[in-house]
């Protein structure tokens, strides 16, 4: 009795415990989806939320007044932000550690006697060599290397300054010696070197040093120019000269030609220009106006062929004449110092002022930016040095860089511009997002075209009027498609169809225009075909007469592609939409894409619709057939509202398909970030895009994490797709299929 | 066809087996019972159906069913009621492998003569289901469904014919109210009314129903009775039930059929009184069923 008992209470509870343990492992499978569907999404936030810093500084240093009562002219750090050194008026060299504030060596420029430096400037923005200008009349080029050496304790900077070279101006008489005023220079990559300065007359001077031919060149600028020079500024590469005036004209000067110094433009300002700075790119120069305005201009072309400087962006105002500008040699920022001792932070290309601060109650006499950019060092008329932390890792990205119209250097117009690599260290990333969602949804586009007519139709025709043991193969065969990796899809569009179809454009064309034509000529003969004889024919035969109509077609589209040719495209389809569209035929087009896209979304959509079409009960179309209606009208007028909601989920599912397909695109495309309409481009998909840069991004650069935003942003459109799939197909399906 | 060739082979000779010409309409065997003094709307001789070659459905139908009454067919489960009353309008050439022999007439013309028209068969035989089957529209929609695809367009035309076939089935005064309301929101006896009602908005001679109340609760079933009896004066009615009292209160006519066969066909007082054949009875009574 006790065993039969025992038996169904011991089955009980073994049913119980499954239970738990399914439900247990079905939550932590459930969760554990939603858990990795969220970090991932929180992991592209992370990666991306960088781009949406500002600028900060912090004070490393601050050294308070010094020794002598020289005033500074010059200032610079190493690289390593251990070492900075400042040059005084009597031409002493002083270098600091930044740490303990010691003074670790000193140096004397070669001056004589009561010889002061009026002036001095730097000459390169990855080199410490800069030339100081005398009232005797003197150039006097020098460099400083601070160069790490590295001992068994550690890292230790090691300062150098080497004599260059010395130049005399020429004087009239040898008691009033010949001023420096005011003084830039500029060595290249080439070594070639170009001084300019006024001299105590207010004549504007240019000294080049031809490095590869040795030649020296002197030029007497003031021929050209009348009125007092304010500021002036030389290009990095040696080749442009501005000079801006008190009656508010700004001079551009060609001096590539070393004998032959060209005026090639001239404008005037609404300001009085106290100071000009070519920015790094040698395009765009900052201007600091004495009302306080800061602007950057750069050569635009006019409609006349000619190269106009233009004001391009224009930044917040100083409350003061601004007297300095120093350039970043990492990117477009820039600093300007005006007289009161204020200093702001710009940023050249997305018109930004990023920062704002004012590091002493003295005005400023030098500052610098250090060589890697992450550092500014001021010193003011007390003689006090301070030094700050510059973050400011993503000057470039904002908002308006990444979704909006940018106005690059050397472009004619605001454009929406995605080149993230150039040639140069000077290259400026342009990093607009638009050119690749608008690539992502062409692709979609195309690809929707071709594929939902196809596939809705296939599986109308599948669930609906093919016979069934038909069906029962073609499902199938379909779905197989699915499983095609798109690799092999990418593969074939990109290096076996895309030629194909440009050789066979023609062909296709008619093809495709003739097809439908042959197929109502055929219906028509079908329909001749007296009824007794059709009916001999098993249900659903006509599928057999698609094959043979399509066969006619082609060798009819084949024979015939060269005379439509001929007589609609004057020979040459594609001379023709050049000629009179002005459209450029790439090989790998968005139709070959469209055409590739869409054959891998079709078994998805097919798939879903067929299913969705075929859930609808029999009962209903029954119903339907019953009151007399057609079959053609049970399936437009009681099936396809019905299953209506399931094929907008299916759409929407090709549609995210679509939008996230990564190789077909990359392989089938030239990949070219235009935005252009015209199906006979290429494009750039965002996906793509990520795959073909990120392996080249830097990891943490700007590049990297707007390629990682660009993934999060492929994330939200696939939600929102598929939200809204889900709401609308809601929608439908309580409309329409509640059976 | 992509079936194995045996597959195709056997499934052939066994149905042409069937089909042989003298087969086809077997002169010999008389209607079991034939209502003369009606006029006859349906007929058929010698009906035998087959789902496939191996499922033989009805046989040897010989059946007249007269105008502007009520036919009723009874009989235990799977005897062939409801494929008897599908065969009437053709709903099963839906079935794929399915065929018949001998001739269905109505109105004496053969429906299956070349050149017929199924639309307008249909549209001429109307149907009610046993599980009523509104389309998901709206109420207006639902019963406006069968002459808008008969080609009906007009608004006021198909008003008129909505509001009328909603008053034939006795469902007019619930819902005119609430025409563009989604019909699937009515009560299932409602919907089964409505089912009725799109089925007489195409104005069909003869209405077949395939145990119209078997999922209503009575006072539901009641209410279709009453319409049906209303009905029977403009339509000729063919109703399968499994409900004897049904049969017995609202038909004119009874047939019997059992495992395919037409067992016997009588006005309905006779056949629930004093039946010809031992089966009838047996079954009337309730000795199998
Ligand atoms: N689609 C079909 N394919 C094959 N056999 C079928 C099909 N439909 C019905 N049958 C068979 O045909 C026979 C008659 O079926 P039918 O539906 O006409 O019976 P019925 O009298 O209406 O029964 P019920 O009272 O249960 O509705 C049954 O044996 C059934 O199994
Ligand atoms: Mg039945």
């Amino acid at each position: 009795m006790s065993t039969e008992h025992k038996t169904p209470k011991d089955f009980r509870r073994k049913v119980e415990r499954a239970d738990r343990w399914s439900r247990r492992v079905i939550t932590t499978g459930g969760y554990g989806i939603i858990i990795s569907i969220v970090s991932i999404l929180l992991f592209l936030i992370y990666q991306s939320l960088p781009l949406a810093k500002g600028a900060s500084i912090n004070e490393i240093l601050s050294m308070p007044a010094t020794r002598s009562e020289n005033p500074v002219v010059l200032t610079g750090v190493d690289p390593y932000l251990e070492v900075f050194y400042e040059l005084d008026n009597r031409g002493s060299i002083k270098f600091y550690n930044v740490d303990s504030k010691a003074l670790i060596k000193e140096d004397q420029l070669p001056l004589k006697a009561n010889e002061k430096i009026l002036t001095a400037a730097k000459g390169n923005l990855t080199k410490e060599i800069f030339t100081v200008g005398s009232d005797s009349g003197r150039l006097i080029t020098s460099s400083i290397e601070m160069k790490p050496e590295y001992t068994k304790s550690g890292r230790t900077i090691e300062a150098m300054v080497y004599q260059e070279e010395e130049w005399q101006a020429a004087t009239e008489n040898d008691t009033i010696p010949n001023h420096i005023e005011k003084l830039t220079f500029v060595e290249n990559s080439d070594g070639t070197r170009v001084w300019s300065w006024i001299d105590h007359t207010g004549k504007l001077w240019l000294r080049i040093y031809d490095a590869e031919d040795e030649e020296e060149y002197l030029y007497d600028l003031s021929e050209d120019i009348s009125g007092q020079i304010t500021s002036f500024s030389l290009s990095h590469n040696a080749e442009n000269l501005v000079v801006a005036l008190k009656d508010k004209n700004v001079y551009w000067f060609d001096i590539s030609d070393f004998e032959k110094i060209q005026l090639k433009d001239r404008w005037t300002l609404e300001t009085i220009a106290d100071a000009v700075n070519y920015l790094l790119g040698d395009q765009a120069v900052a201007i600091g106006g004495q009302d306080g305005s800061v602007s950057v201009w750069f050569p635009v072309r006019s409609p006349a062929n000619l190269f106009k400087f233009r004001k391009v962006h224009e930044f917040i105002s100083h409350n003061a004449a601004i007297d300095q500008i120093y350039v970043s040699s990492r990117n477009r920022n820039f600093l300007t110092v005006d007289t009161k001792g204020n200093v702001k932070l710009h940023y050249s290309t997305t018109g930004q002022t990023q920062l704002e601060f004012k590091p002493a109650d003295f005005p400023v006499t030098a500052a610098a930016f250090s060589p890697k950019s992450n550092a500014i060092l001021v010193v003011d008329g007390q003689k006090r040095f301070s030094l700050y932390n510059l973050e400011n890792p993503h000057p470039e990205t904002t908002l308006k860089t990444l979704f909006g119209k940018v106005w690059y250097e050397g472009y004619p117009k605001e454009e929406f511009v995605w080149q993230s690599t150039g040639g140069s260290d000077e290259f400026e990333s342009k990093l607009s997002l638009i050119p690749l969602i608008f690539g992502t949804f062409k692709g979609t586009l195309f690809a929707m075209f071709f594929s939902v007519p196809l596939a809705i139709f296939a599986a109308i025709y599948v669930s609906q009027f093919a016979p069934k043991r038909l069906a029962r193969q073609i499902k199938p065969t379909i779905e197989i498609m699915a499983a095609l990796p798109s690799v092999v899809i990418g593969f074939l569009a990109g290096l076996y169809f895309s030629p194909l179809f440009e050789e066979y454009l023609m062909v296709i064309f008619l093809f495709v225009i003739l097809l439908p034509l042959f197929f109502l000529i055929a219906l028509f003969i079908w329909q001749r075909i007296p009824e007794k004889m059709q009916a001999r024919f098993p249900l659903g035969i006509e599928i057999l007469f698609v094959i043979p109509i399509g066969i006619i077609t082609l060798v009819f589209a084949m024979s015939f592609d060269h005379v439509v040719e001929q007589i609609l495209f004057q020979g040459n389809f594609q001379q023709w939409l050049y000629s009179t569209l002005q459209i450029t035929y790439e090989t790998r087009n968005s139709l070959v894409v469209g055409f590739a896209l869409g054959f891998a979304v079709i078994p998805i959509i097919f798939t879903v619709s067929e299913d969705a079409i075929s859930n609808v009960p029999e009962s209903l179309s029954s119903a339907s057939l019953a009151l007399g209606a057609s079959k053609w009208q049970t399936v437009r007028r009681v099936v396809l509202p019905a299953a209506s909601g399931g094929i907008f989920a299916a759409i929407m599912l090709g549609l995210g398909r679509a939008v996230g397909e990564t190789m077909i695109v990359l392989m089938a495309t030239g990949n070219t970030p235009i935005i252009d309409l015209n199906p006979f481009n290429g494009f750039r998909a965002m996906s793509a895009c990520i795959a073909v840069e990120i392996p080249e991004a830097p990891v943490g650069g700007t590049l990297y994490r707007v390629l990682f935003f660009t993934g999060l942003l492929l994330f939200v459109f696939t939600f929102i797709v598929n939200t809204l799939s889900s709401l609308i197909g809601d929608r439908l399906r309580k409309k329409y299929a509640r059976f | 066809m992509i079936e194995t060739e045996s597959g195709v082979f056997l499934e052939k000779t066994k149905k042409d087996e069937i089909l042989t010409p003298e087969t086809k309409i077997d002169k010999s065997v008389k209607p079991v019972l034939a209502m003369s003094n009606e006029k006859i709307v349906i007929e058929t001789k010698t009906l035998d159906f087959y789902y496939n070659a191996d499922a033989h459905a009805l046989k040897n139908i010989n059946i007249h069913i007269p105008d502007k009454k009520v036919t009723a067919f009874i009989g235990p489960s799977g005897c062939g009621k409801s494929t008897l009353l599908r065969c009437f309008n053709r709903m099963n050439d839906l079935i794929s492998d399915a065929f018949h022999t001998g001739e269905i007439l109505i109105n004496g013309v053969d429906i299956y003569k070349e050149g017929t028209r199924l639309e307008d068969l249909r549209k001429q035989v109307g149907m009610v289901f046993q599980k009523s089957n509104p389309f998901p529209m709206s109420i207006w929609e639902n019963v406006a469904f069968g002459p808008k695809v008969n080609g009906i367009n007009d608004k006021d035309e198909l008003n008129e014919i909505v509001e009328s076939a909603l008053k034939q089935g006795d469902l007019w005064r619930e819902v005119k109210d609430r025409m563009q309301n989604s019909a699937l929101d009515l009560s299932g006896g409602q919907q089964q009314r409505l089912c009725i009602a799109r089925a007489l908005a195409n104005k069909p001679e003869i209405i077949l129903m395939d145990e119209p109340a078997s999922a209503l609760d009575p006072i539901s079933t009641g209410k279709i009775e009453e319409t049906i009896e209303e009905l029977k004066k403009n339509y000729t009615i063919v109703i399968v039930t499994h409900n004897m009292q049904q049969a017995a209160r609202i038909s004119d006519y009874t047939a019997f059929m059992m495992l395919g066969e037409l067992i016997e066909v009588d006005l309905t007082k006779k056949i629930f009184t004093n039946p010809t054949q031992k089966l009838t009875e047996d079954y009337i009574t309730g000795r199998f069923g």
